[in-house]
């Protein structure tokens, strides 16, 4: 070997160049001593003909869950196991998951996305098992923005091509009624609020299916229409005891949240309900009004589809001029009812209002504006354009200034810091 | 004179009723936004100065954080004809070209229009997404309508409990009137209450 080299055994300059199954040693030739051993690898040059690959590049990457995935999946775990759900349901909320990740712009969206899209997972696996879980739910855990969620939510369950099956009311009621406290005396409830929770149940749930047929429950949250529902259910089953508490006071006290909404379903509930009493004859007699009919919920409830029936004429089959026709009839009809003087009612006897129109709210409520008719447009396209209605498009120079002036004082004014 | 092209009447019952059309316009480098809507573009020909426009220009704003930057200019009342529309654009070409840049006016073409009617029944919106599930998204906790996608046409249909129906994604008028009158017999099958 070139170089001063000596074996530290026996102090020979003549080391040997030898190659032990290919790994190269410096070997003392005299007494045996390996005083190097060289680097498995080859020189640079050498390396060019070996076509070595960068583990990026090889099989190995794609085999492999990134971190970022890995991080995802442990979400949807954890999601899964806070809201208490089967074994099976972690599995296909983990398969969606993954191949939703297969798509480049799921792998490359921010993580508030990623984040989001644990939540869109694991609610498309419940919708799919008829899990009542609401977006809202979800939105409250992740602490996520239900518009993100929306949008998230509506671009995989296109890429992943699913079919994502209604929220079942009836499930979502059982489900949301027996999170209300109520079934056991507590501080805040006494005994006179405390209520069985079958008969709770089964009350709420015929209120819905009432709300759903009158056309309260379709194009609107169905979260505050079971909350309103749930209320009544719950007065109506001890109205001596309960009529004096408010909607506000009841979710209080039940330790659920109020939905906004639901003070304006309650109300449009109560509107039926006095419509369906007005069919019955001996509590047309009482002359309810939206406090006292709750006495008579479960009357009203039980004979329910035959007080529809005779409450409320079809709204679809009807023309909007025999609407308006019939509706100022009714309201004349109606006044006579009121007035309950008059010799046809002595006659006949008391008879029922006369039927209101079934229809969604939207469509009873007065137009908020008239829709211009527009009118027929002679316009070719080619029309001669003059300069003077240009010009109209254009600031003055003073017009200019002024504006620049008014701009830059706004950008101060939003650049001065907060007075202490 | 024109006049408003309308359907013409198919050998079936067809719905009688005719989806007005609402028009607004965008330009490549000219975005000109109507509460109500038909997209259109037109190619100016030559690089703008958006902010140089935004400021000398009246009814023009300029929005620099939008990906695609552009100027908003707002047309009252809305433009109720694709002539309408193109009259419109020429006249901006113009008031751009007297700002001082070179602006020709090519390519314009109709990218949306959007229609609106009133079928004047309320529809079961939850009854609809289970019969047409591969066209409809119906979440009520996001959105109160119905999102159809029509196949043929390729029209978006937005149906409400009203009975009000928004359509949008149409190149040409035809479109629009296509897909309502696809649409129509459908939704009288969600007619009946029970």
């Amino acid at each position: 070997m070139p170089g001063g080299g000596r074996c530290p055994d026996c102090g020979s300059t003549e080391l040997v160049e030898d190659s032990h199954y290919s790994q190269s040693q410096l070997v003392c030739s005299d007494c045996g001593c390996v005083v190097t051993e060289g680097v498995l690898t080859t020189t640079f040059t050498d390396e060019g003909n070996l076509r070595e690959v960068t583990y990026s590049r090889s099989t190995g990457e794609s085999e492999q869950v990134s971190r970022s995935q890995q991080r995802g999946l442990r979400r949807v775990r954890d999601l899964c196991r806070v809201l208490q759900l089967p074994p099976t349901f972690e599995d296909t909320a983990i398969a969606y998951y993954q191949q939703a990740y297969r798509h480049s712009g799921i792998r490359a969206a921010r993580l508030q996305k990623k984040e989001v899209l644990v939540g869109c997972c694991v609610l498309i696996t419940c919708r799919q098992h008829n899990w009542p879980l609401t977006m809202g739910t979800i939105c409250a855990l992740l602490y996520a923005d239900l518009d993100v969620f929306s949008g998230t939510y509506m671009q995989i369950v296109k890429l992943l091509g699913l079919d994502v099956p209604s929220l079942c009311l009836a499930d979502l009621v059982k489900t949301y009624c027996s999170s209300f406290k109520l079934f056991q005396v507590s501080a805040s409830v006494p005994a006179k609020y405390v209520e069985d929770k079958d008969k709770m149940l089964s009350r709420t749930l015929q209120l819905v299916e009432l709300a759903n047929e009158t056309w309260l429950v379709t194009g609107r949250h169905p979260l505050p229409v079971i909350t309103a529902a749930t209320f009544l259910a719950w007065q109506s089953l001890q109205p001596s005891d309960r009529l004096t508490c408010s909607l506000a006071r009841f979710c209080k006290l039940a330790n659920v949240d109020l939905p906004y909404p639901a003070a304006s379903r309650l109300q449009e509930l109560l509107a039926v309900l006095l419509r369906m009493a007005d069919q019955l004859a001996w509590l047309q007699v009482l002359k309810l009004d939206k406090r006292s009919v709750v006495k008579y919920i479960g009357d009203l409830l039980q004979h329910r589809h035959m007080l529809i029936r005779m409450a409320f004429r079809d709204g679809t089959a009807e023309t909007e001029e025999e609407k308006e026709q019939q509706g100022q009839g009714q309201e004349q009809n109606h006044g006579e009812e009121e007035v309950g003087d008059s010799s046809l009612d002595l006659r006949k006897g008391k008879r029922p209002a006369s039927p209101a129109l079934l229809l969604p709210p939207c469509m009873l409520k007065p137009p908020k504006r008239i829709c211009p008719v527009l009118p027929v447009s002679t316009v070719t396209g080619d029309e001669n354009i003059s300069d003077s209605e240009i010009e109209q498009y254009l600031r003055t120079p003073q017009e200019v200034r002024d504006f620049e002036r008014a701009q830059a004082a706004s950008q101060a004014s939003t650049s001065v810091p907060n007075p202490p | 004179p024109m006049t408003p092209i309308t359907p013409a009447t198919p050998a079936s019952e067809s719905s009688g009723i005719v989806p007005q059309l609402l028009y607004a316009f965008k330009s490549r480098k000219i975005w000109n936004k109507n509460s109500e809507n038909i997209v259109s573009t037109v190619n100016l020909g030559c690089k703008l100065d958006l902010k140089t426009i935004a400021l000398r220009a009246r009814n023009a704003e300029y929005n620099p954080k939008v990906r695609l930057a552009s100027i908003q200019i707002t047309c009252f009342p809305p433009l109720s004809s694709e002539e309408q529309s193109r009259l419109a654009a020429r006249k901006y070409a113009r008031v751009v070209q007297k700002l001082g840049f070179p602006a020709k006016f090519l390519d314009f073409k109709i990218q949306n229009m959007v229609g609106s009617c009133d079928v004047k029944f309320p529809i079961r919106l939850e009854g609809l997404v289970l019969t047409h599930q591969q066209f409809s998204s119906y979440e009520p906790e996001l959105f109160p309508g119905l999102i159809y996608r029509m196949i043929k046409p390729r029209i978006v249909l937005l149906i409400f409990v009203s009975g009000k129906v928004v359509l949008t994604g149409a190149k040409v008028r035809a479109e629009i009137y296509e897909a309502f009158e696809n649409i129509y017999p459908i939704l009288k099958g969600f007619r009946k209450t029970t």
